[in-house]
């Protein structure tokens, strides 16, 4: 969609093309799609407050209007540091996987311990994917299952032990993990969404 | 010069607008579907609150995020296009519970002016 106006006065035109670029320039970080709706909301936002104020210069009611939405790195910045936050959640991001856990544990007790939690399983995954992984090349890596019931993820053959599942253990630790991984993003997520 | 009364109420108004401001958008939508602009206007024009309206902006996507609203984009008459927010079935069972925490907090908070 395109905003369809025109502007007659050469000032008010250089104001607003100014301003859209200053727009563009601050939303770069953002894809295509986001960019484009978010820069097509504000002007048309501005369009409608220059066309409802009381000044008779097209350009005095454009720089009154752009006045009127406050300063860009105001509303822009938590725009677009929402948005990327959200999106590269959504894609399982690592780096916006631990800026997001490094931002709740730093909000207080519940949410440092919540931070553990989610580092746990974070942990827990990778190890997982990593062992699935290395299986591959040596077999004896997987779980093992001891004679005193107990069980222990292991990089070596243990002794007086049976290995679970060893010709299938590669595939489902790697289906695994990466189910785990999906999941665990969706649950910060929603953490955060809540928290913030 | 600002009194030092002043400067604290300045640095204290912005976070009270803040908070109160998701509240005031839910019931805004809840007449009904409304674009930003307008939105910035009726808030500005029922409040008094004197606030830059590009602000209203990070807080409706963070409330479309959150499903409390929902947005369409609609062609006016001279064929600009506008952007509608909508308030949803969970945004009003939100809304809600706001009105509840709000009745309570305010009648606390009035009592407590009162005895002052």
């Amino acid at each position: 969609m395109k905003l369809n106006f025109t502007i007659e006065s050469k000032v008010a035109q250089k104001v607003w093309d100014n301003f859209e670029r200053d727009l563009i320039h601050k939303l770069a970080r953002l894809p295509k799609k986001e960019r484009e709706e978010i820069s097509q909301e504000i002007l048309s936002h501005l369009y409608d407050s220059a066309c409802h104020d009381e000044a008779s210069l097209e350009e005095v009611k454009m720089i009154n209007a752009i006045d009127r939405l406050g300063s860009p790195d105001d509303y822009l910045t938590p725009l677009v540091e929402d948005i990327l936050l959200s999106l590269d959640l959504a894609k399982g991001h690592p780096v916006a996987i631990l800026n997001s856990l490094r931002k709740a544990g730093a909000k207080g007790f519940m949410h440092l311990l919540a931070t553990m939690v989610f580092g746990f399983g974070y942990f827990s995954i990778i190890m997982l994917f990593i062992m699935a992984t290395a299986h591959i090349a040596n077999p004896d890596v997987g779980v093992w299952l001891h004679n005193s019931g107990s069980l222990s993820l292991s990089f070596g053959a243990q002794p007086d032990s049976i290995q679970w599942q060893p010709e299938y253990f590669s595939v489902i630790g790697g289906i695994t993990s990466v189910f785990a991984y999906w999941g665990l993003n969706k649950l910060l997520n929603m953490f955060i969404s809540g928290r913030n | 010069m600002p009194s030092k009364s002043d400067q604290v109420i300045e640095r204290w108004i912005p976070q009270f607008k803040k908070g109160l401001l998701e509240f005031i958008i839910l019931l805004k939508l809840k007449d009904g579907a409304i674009y930003g602009y307008q939105l910035a206007v009726e808030i500005k024009k029922i409040t008094s609150i004197d606030m830059a309206e590009g602000t209203l902006y990070p807080l409706l996507n963070r409330l479309n995020r959150d499903g409390l609203v929902e947005t369409e984009w609609l062609t006016t008459e001279t064929g600009n296009p506008r952007k509608y927010y909508k308030i949803t079935v969970f945004g009003t069972e939100v809304l809600g519970k706001m009105g509840s925490y709000w009745t309570q907090t305010h009648s606390s908070i009035l009592k407590m002016v009162d005895e002052k």
